[in-house]
């Protein structure tokens, strides 16, 4: 069968000028909504970071991570995806940042607030995919085995790498693998906080 | 056009799930809690409509030979102006449906309507089929939802009613928590719910056809 360029043509150009609007109809729906839908996540953000940094904190523009900060965090199994700066009252005390590690299912994403003193002040987790009713007793921070919330067991410590499972950090029993997981993330936003200086 | 018979069509003897068997991934997936499930069914229920309106509007300048691109096109440009429009606006429906939302492009009953209804029909009518069958779409969502949740979790309207943020709320409980059936909150769940509806559907369908016959 012959293809005549006219019917290419009709092909082509209809398929086109569809495309053409419908590209035109979502930049006009776009330009409504992405300033509102960055508040949303900027707030989200926030409200993450609050919780994983000492009452009264605030927080600086995301921060550029250096290569050494990211080869301490990936030396100790994790990964820095952002970075921030924490004051209170005027003063630096920290700093805040997201950290990816690898859990029983997947990656793990987790905020891990890390104080002046470079001891944690919070761990908590933004997304998972870890196995429901197991995995997510350590994302929901439930008790461990010696009665201690999971992720609060973390607050405090200092010294990346010391922090070792079934040594000073008690998992849940079953979900080891995933207490692992954060206590990989908790070493690595030590490492990069001890590389920030 | 006949809108009374076009929406006993899209509620019950062609709706869209239980008889048509379209769009099952997302009635099993996103039935758990009475939000999840309004929220999904509206949106498909604009989207599907937008969607035949436009496919038939559009109807005599596509050229067959590309139809199915032209209205993968359409579709997805309403799915993601009502993605962003709900990330925008009710974040919180946007975060317990997730993924779900922009898998509506390929929702099998927006295709369907499409390459069955609005191709071949006035613009009037296929946005009528659109309404009708959304909301045929909507109401089995919200059967499946109220069913789960009420014998999986034990409260009615989880995530509007009972106080507290939208898409947070805890819902109205009505049965104890510890009497709750966790296996219907579940995937599985999903399946035997669906499963009885479909097989409650037929059953009445046949009935009635059978009367028919016996009239006649």
């Amino acid at each position: 069968m012959k293809i005549s360029p006219k019917f290419v043509l009709k092909v082509a150009g209809t398929l086109t000028i569809i495309a053409l609007v419908t590209a035109a109809l979502l930049g006009l729906v776009d330009g409504v909504t992405r300033d509102k839908i960055a508040e949303i996540e900027a707030e989200k953000t926030r409200v993450a970071m609050s919780a994983v940094t000492p009452a009264g904190s605030e927080f600086t523009d995301a921060l550029d991570i250096s290569d050494s900060v990211a080869a301490a965090a990936s030396a100790q199994g994790g990964k820095v995806v952002e970075l921030y700066g924490v004051t209170k009252d005027g003063v630096e005390a920290g700093c805040v940042m997201k950290i990816t590690a690898s859990g029983s299912q997947g990656t793990i994403v987790m905020m891990v607030g890390v104080d002046a003193n470079k001891a944690i002040t919070g761990i908590s987790v933004v997304s998972h995919a870890e196995t429901s009713g197991i995995g997510t007793k350590v994302v929901g921070n439930d008790l461990n085995d010696a009665g201690v919330p999971v992720l609060d067991q973390f607050v405090g410590m200092s010294g990346s790498g010391t922090l070792v499972v079934k040594k000073n950090i008690t998992p849940i029993t079953t979900a080891t693998v995933t207490t692992k997981g954060i206590t990989t993330g908790a070493n690595a936003a030590l490492a990069a906080a001890e590389a920030l200086g | 056009m006949n809108f009374g018979k076009q929406l006993k069509e899209g509620l019950i003897s062609q709706n869209p799930v239980l008889v048509q068997l379209l769009g099952m991934c997302s009635t099993l997936a996103i039935t758990t809690s009475f939000f999840n499930g309004l929220g999904m069914g509206i949106s498909v229920l604009v989207i599907l409509t937008l969607s035949n309106i436009f496919i038939s509007l559009l109807r005599k300048i596509i050229p067959n030979e590309v139809r199915i691109a032209c209205y993968i096109v359409v579709i997805a440009g309403f799915v993601t102006c009502v993605d962003l429009i709900l990330k925008a606006f009710v974040p919180a429906l946007s975060n317990s449906l997730g993924v779900f939302i922009p898998l509506i492009v390929v929702n099998c009953i927006i295709l369907g309507r499409a390459e069955a209804f609005a191709s071949k029909n006035s613009v009037a009518a296929s946005a009528v089929d659109g309404i009708c069958q959304g909301i045929g779409y909507t109401l089995v969502l919200v059967i499946m939802c109220v069913f789960r949740e009420l014998l999986g979790s034990g409260t009615f309207g989880a995530g509007l009613l009972g106080g507290g943020e939208l898409g947070a709320a805890p819902g109205l409980r009505i049965i104890p928590e510890q009497f709750g059936i966790k296996i219907l909150t579940m995937p599985v769940g999903g399946f035997l719910t669906l499963g009885a509806l479909i097989a409650a559907m037929q059953w009445a369908l046949t009935k009635a056809n059978n009367k028919k016959k016996e009239a006649k």
